[in-house]
C-alpha cells in the first residue's frame, strides 16, 4: 500500500511530445482507473509509473519518495501485462515465484506464497503446468498471482482484460473486483473500456491526447462530466450532443435555441452569455418518450431500431443532427415510425463554444 | 473416392521410388569409402562400388598404428571450445542489440555483419602472420579464437532475430521482476531462443570440425593435427594400401556424421521454427 | 539536500548500469577487432609494401596489385571462379529445390530420412570427401570411368589429371557436397510458406507444377536470394576441394583463389603479392555481395559455407 505522487511530469519521445506537462495523486490503497481512447498516452502513464519508461522531466514519488530514476523493484510496483507476459518455459508455479526468487527469497517461503496466491487464484492444481497448456482465463489468473505474490505497494495492471472474450471477461471483472478488496493494495488500471472503469474503481482518470480531462469518482464523471470529451466518452450509447445559441437568460433559467429547430428551457447555475454558442447533451436513458401532442413533445422520424431485449435503442435523425433513445419500457419501435420524445430540462447539460462544462444536469440539485 | 485415391497412392510411391534412387547415387562416395575400406589388399584395386569378401583388418590395422584417439581428441577440444566461446559472445551481443538497444549497438551490429562477406581465403594470410606474433602457432588457442571470431557474426544474426520476435512484455516482466540485464539475459533471454541455440550450435559444430584452411597453416605440428587435415598424410602413408587408407578415412569421417544423425531432428527443428530467415 | 544527495547518487548508479551494459557487447566487438578488423588492415597496408633483400619492407605503391594482374595464372583463376560460381549455384538450387520440394510435400514417414541422408555430404570431412572423390575420378581403377563406360563416356585419364576437365570436374564434386545445405535452405522456405496462400492458390485452380512454378517458386525468392549470396562467397573461398585434388594443376589449370593465395603466401613465401591477392578477394567479395543486396535486397543471415 502506498501513495503515489506524480509531479509535473513530461515524456516525449524523440520530438514527439507523448505527454505535456502530467501532475496527478492517487491515495493509499485506492483503485484508480485511467481510461480513454487508444493512443490517449495512459498505457504509456501507467509505463512510466512502473518505471518501464524513464520521463523526459518532472518527479514520480512513492510515500512521499523520489522514484523517478528507480527501477520498477526499488517502486514496490507489480504488474500484469496485456498480453500477460508469461515466460513460456517456466511452469505456472515458477511463474508466479519468479520474482521472489530474483529477490532470493528462501525457497520454503516462496513455496509458502506462491502456494497462497494459487489457492486464491483457484490455480492450485495448474501449478506445473506450462502456460501454454492454459486456457486465457487461467492464464491471466496466473499473471494477476504473479503481481500478488510480491506484496507490491502498487499493482498495476494494463489492460488485463482487453485478450479474452466477451463471457470470460465478465467473469474476471467480478474476480478483479473481489481481489481489490481482498489485496486492499493501491491498484493503478488501465483500459479502454469504460464498463471497466465504471464498475471497478474509486477514481477514474479521463485522459486524452496524454492529457488528463478530468478526474472523479464513477458517477461524478456521469453526472457531471467537465467537458465534451468526457460527456462523449462515458456513457453507453455515447450523450446526445445538439448544437445552439442562448436565446434568453432569466435568473437561473436559460432557453437555448437549438439548430434543429426547437427551443430548450433549461435551468442553469452560472448563467450563459447571451447570443453564445453552446452545445446540449443529454444521454440516451435520459431522453422520456412522449405522447404526440403534448405540450413539449417533439416529433421525429426513427432512422435505425436496435432492439437489445432489456433496452431499445431508437436512433432518430434531423437533417445533420442525430440523437439516440435508449428505451427501457419494451417500447416496440420499427424504422420509419414517427417517435414523440421530450427533453427533460433537468437532465440537459450546457457546454459552452469550447466544449467546457457551463451547467446542467444534476448540478442544479447542487447548493450553489 | 477409391480412384483419385488409389492415384495420389501411386504417384507417391513413383515419387518416393525415384527419391530412393537419386539418394543411391548421391551415397555412392560414401558407400565406396566403406567398401574399399572392407576390402583384401588383393580386392583394393578393383574397379567396383562392392567387392566380396568384406574384412575388416585395415579398421583394425590403422586403429592399432595410428594416434587416431589423440587427434580426435584436438578435434573436439578445439570445436567445443569454439562453439562455446560463440554461442556465449554471440548471445550477449545480440542481447545488447535486441533487448537492451544499447547506443550504437546497431552500427557494431552491422560493422560485425560485414565479416559475413569476408571470405577466409583472404584471411587466411594476415591470421597467419598474427597468430605467429602472438605465438600462437601450433596452439589450440590459435584456432578457437579466429573460428570464434569468424562464427560470432551468423551466430549473432540469428539470435537478434530470436530476441527481437520474442513478446517485449516478457522483458518489461521481468524488469518488474526485479532482473537486472544479466538476470533477464539468462532466465529470460536464453530459455526463451533455445531452439535458435540449438541450431546455432550444430552448426557452428560442423563447421568448426570441418574447418581445413586455417587448420593446415596453423597446425603444423604432427600432435596438435585435427581430423580434417590428417587425411592428407595418409593418403601418402598408405599409397600403395587404399583399403587401409580407406578404413582411417571413413573413421574421420565418422564422427560428425553419426553426432549428425543423433542431433538432426533439433537442428532441423531450430532451422523451421525461423532459425534462418531467409 | 538529503533527497539531492539520493537523486544524485540513483543518477550515478543508473549511468554505472547502462555502462556495465556495454559488457553484452564487448566480447564480440573485441573478438571483431583483433582477429577480423585488425588482419584485414593489416594485409591492406602489407600489400603496398614489398621485401627487399636485406628483409626491410619498402613502399612499393601499386606494384604489388600490377604483378599479380599481369600473371597469367590470375586470370585462369578468375576464370575459374566465374566458371565455379556460373554453375555451382544454380545447378545447387535446382537440384536442392527439387529435392527439398518432393521431399517436403510428398513424403511423410521417410522425410526426416531423406532430409538427413542427402544433407550427410555436408556433415562429411571435406578431406575425405576429396580423397574418395580422387579414387573415384581415378583410371583404371576408379568406379567413374568403369560405370560411366556402360552409358557410352569413355575415360582415358582422370577428368582431374586433365587441364580441359579438371575444373569442371572439381566443380562436380563441389556442387555434390553442398547441394544438400541449398535443399534444406529451400526445405525451410517450404515449411514457412504460409498455408492460406497454398489454399488460396489452390482455390484458384493451381495444383501440381502449377502451383510450384507459379505460386511456390516465387515465394521461395528469400531463400534463393540468400543463397546466390551465400554462393558467391563460398565459391570465392574455395580451398580445401581444390588443393587436395589437384592442388591447382595441371599445369594451374585449375586453380582457385584459396590455392593461389596459399601457393604465393606460403609456398613461395612472397606475402607482398600474398597480400596484394587477398586484398583483392575481399574488394571482389565485398562488391558483389553489396551490389546483391542493392539490388535483390538479398539478405546475409545465413552463414558462409566454409566459413567457421
Amino acid at each position: 500500500m502506498a501513495a503515489l505522487t506524480i509531479d509535473k511530469i513530461t515524456k516525449a519521445f524523440g520530438h514527439t511530445t507523448v505527454i505535456p506537462e502530467l501532475s496527478l495523486t492517487i491515495e493509499d490503497g485506492e483503485f484508480c482507473v485511467l481510461v480513454g481512447p487508444s493512443g490517449c498516452g495512459k498505457s504509456t502513464l501507467l509505463r512510466i509509473i512502473a518505471g518501464l519508461e524513464p520521463i523526459s522531466s518532472g518527479r514520480i514519488l512513492v510515500d512521499g519518495a523520489d522514484m523517478s530514476d528507480a527501477e520498477p523493484p526499488e517502486r514496490g510496483v507489480a504488474m500484469v501485462f496485456q498480453s500477460y507476459a508469461l515466460y513460456p518455459h517456466m511452469d505456472v508455479g515458477r511463474n508466479i515465484g519468479f520474482g521472489l526468487k530474483i529477490a532470493r527469497t528462501p525457497v520454503a517461503e516462496i513455496a509458502e506464497r506462491v502456494g497462497r496466491a494459487a489457492e486464491k487464484l483457484r490455480l492450485g492444481s495448474y501449478l506445473k503446468r506450462k502456460p501454454r497448456e492454459l486456457s486465457g482465463g487461467q492464464r491471466q489468473r496466473v499473471a494477476i498471482g504473479r503481481a500478488m505474490t510480491r506484496k507490491p505497494k502498487l499493482f498495476l495492471l494494463d489492460e488485463p482484460l482487453s485478450n479474452l472474450d466477451a463471457a470470460l471477461r465478465v467473469g474476471m471483472r467480478v474476480e478483479i473486483a473481489r481481489l481489490k478488496a481482498e489485496l486492499a493494495s493501491t491498484m493503478v488500471y488501465v483500459t479502454h473500456d469504460q464498463v471497466e472503469a465504471m464498475t471497478l474503481a474509486d477514481r477514474i482518470v479521463v485522459m486524452n491526447g496524454g492529457r488528463i480531462e478530468q478526474v472523479g469518482a464513477p458517477l461524478d464523471l456521469y453526472h457531471r462530466p467537465a467537458n465534451l470529451f468526457v460527456a462523449g466518452f462515458i456513457g453507453s450509447p455515447a450523450m446526445n450532443f445538439l448544437k445552439g445559441r442562448v436565446a434568453s437568460v432569466e435568473g437561473n433559467q436559460a432557453t437555448i435555441s437549438l439548430d434543429v429547430g426547437f427551443s430548450l428551457r433549461m435551468p442553469v447555475s452560472t448563467p450563459p452569455q447571451l447570443g453564445a454558442e453552446v452545445t446540449v447533451g443529454i444521454r440516451p436513458e435520459h431522453i422520456a418518450l412522449a405522447v404526440e401532442g403534448q405540450a413539449d413533445a417533439i416529433v421525429l422520424k426513427a432512422s435505425v431500431v436496435e432492439l437489445l431485449g432489456s433496452d431499445t435503442f431508437i436512433h432518430v435523425r434531423d437533417g445533420e443532427e442525430s440523437l439516440v433513445i435508449r428505451d427501457s419500457g419494451g417500447r416496440v419501435a420499427r424504422a420509419g415510425d414517427r417517435i414523440a420524445i421530450s427533453l427533460p430540462p433537468n437532465a440537459c447539460h450546457l457546454f459552452d463554444k469550447a466544449g467546457q462544462r457551463i451547467s446542467g444536469a444534476a448540478a442544479t440539485t447542487e447548493p450553489a | 473416392m477409391m480412384a483419385p485415391l488409389s492415384r495420389n497412392r501411386v504417384r507417391g510411391l513413383v515419387i518416393h521410388a525415384v527419391l530412393f534412387i537419386v539418394l543411391g547415387f548421391w551415397m555412392v562416395p560414401q558407400v565406396y569409402m566403406l567398401s574399399i575400406g572392407l576390402r583384401t589388399p588383393a580386392q583394393a584395386f578393383d574397379a567396383a562400388l562392392f567387392t566380396w569378401p568384406v574384412t575388416f583388418d585395415n579398421f583394425v590395422t590403422v586403429i592399432r598404428d595410428n594416434p587416431l584417439g589423440g587427434i580426435f581428441l584436438n578435434s573436439l577440444i578445439i570445436t567445443v571450445a569454439t562453439v562455446a566461446i560463440v554461442v556465449v559472445v554471440s548471445s550477449l551481443f545480440a542481447f545488447a542489440c535486441a533487448i537492451l538497444r544499447l547506443k550504437g549497438s546497431m552500427l557494431l551490429y552491422t560493422t560485425l555483419l560485414t565479416t559475413l562477406m569476408v571470405p577466409l581465403a583472404s584471411m587466411v594470410l594476415p591470421l597467419a602472420i598474427l597468430l605467429k606474433t602472438f605465438g600462437w602457432v601450433n596452439t589450440y588457442i590459435g584456432l578457437i579464437l579466429p573460428y570464434a571470431a569468424l562464427g560470432v557474426p551468423f551466430a549473432m544474426v540469428i539470435l537478434k532475430a530470436f530476441m527481437e520476435d520474442a513478446p517485449r512484455e516478457l522483458f518489461e516482466a521481468a524488469r518488474v521482476d526485479g532482473c537486472n540485464a544479466w538476470q533477464t539475459y539468462w532466465h529470460v533471454a536464453l530459455p526463451l531462443v533455445r531452439p535458435a541455440l540449438v541450431f546455432v550450435t550444430i552448426w557452428q559444430f560442423i563447421v568448426t570440425w570441418n574447418e581445413f584452411f586455417l587448420a593446415l597453416i596453423v597446425l603444423t605440428r604432427s600432435e596438435m593435427k585435427t581430423l580434417t587435415i590428417v587425411p592428407m598424410q595418409y593418403s601418402g602413408l598408405y599409397m600403395a594400401n587404399p583399403g587401409a587408407l580407406f578404413a582411417i578415412l571413413t573413421l574421420i569421417a565418422l564422427p560428425l556424421i553419426l553426432l549428425y544423425v543423433l542431433v538432426q531432428r533439433a537442428f532441423v527443428r531450430g532451422l523451421l521454427a525461423g532459425a534462418v530467415k531467409g | 539536500m538529503r533527497a539531492g544527495a539520493a537523486v544524485q547518487a540513483a543518477k550515478r548508479r543508473s549511468a554505472s548500469r547502462a555502462s556495465t551494459l556495454y559488457l553484452f557487447a564487448l566480447p564480440a566487438t573485441l573478438l571483431f577487432v583483433v582477429f577480423i578488423a585488425y588482419p584485414i588492415l593489416w594485409v591492406a597496408g602489407q600489400s603496398f609494401y614489398t621485401g627487399t633483400a636485406d628483409g626491410r619492407a619498402v613502399f612499393a605503391g601499386f606494384a604489388n596489385y600490377t604483378t599479380i594482374l599481369g600473371d597469367p595464372t590470375f586470370w585462369t583463376v578468375v576464370r575459374n571462379m566465374v566458371l565455379w560460381g556460373a554453375i555451382t549455384i544454380p545447378v545447387q538450387m535446382l537440384i536442392g529445390g527439387l529435392l527439398a520440394y518432393f521431399i517436403e510435400r510428398h513424403t511423410h514417414a521417410l522425410r526426416g530420412f531423406f532430409r538427413t541422408m542427402f544433407f550427410l555430404p555436408v556433415v562429411t570431412s571435406v578431406s575425405v570427401i576429396s580423397l574418395v572423390w580422387v579414387q573415384i575420378y581415378a583410371p583404371y581403377y576408379g568406379i567413374a570411368q568403369e560405370y560411366l563406360k556402360h552409358v557410352g563416356i569413355v575415360m582415358m585419364t582422370s577428368p582431374i589429371g586433365d587441364p580441359k576437365t579438371a575444373i569442371y570436374a572439381l566443380i562436380a564434386v563441389n556442387i555434390w557436397q553442398w547441394t544438400g545445405f541449398s535443399m534444406l535452405m529451400y526445405i525451410a522456405g517450404i515449411a514457412n510458406l504460409p498455408s492460406e496462400v497454398l489454399d488460396a492458390a489452390r482455390i484458384d485452380g493451381a495444383r501440381g507444377w502449377r502451383l510450384a512454378v507459379h505460386v511456390i517458386v516465387p515465394m521461395l525468392s528469400p531463400a534463393t536470394k540468400s543463397l546466390l549470396l551465400l554462393g558467391v562467397i563460398g565459391t570465392l573461398q574455395t580451398f580445401p576441394i581444390v588443393h587436395l585434388m589437384t592442388g591447382g594443376g595441371p599445369n594451374r589449370a585449375s586453380e582457385v583463389f584459396g590455392t593461389f593465395i596459399f601457393k604465393q603466401s606460403f609456398v613461395l613465401g612472397d606475402t607482398a603479392s600474398g597480400a596484394a591477392l587477398s586484398v583483392i578477394v575481399l574488394v571482389i567479395a565485398l562488391v558483389l555481395s553489396l551490389v546483391q543486396i542493392a539490388l535483390l535486397g538479398a539478405r546475409l543471415s545465413p552463414a558462409g559455407k566454409d566459413q567457421p
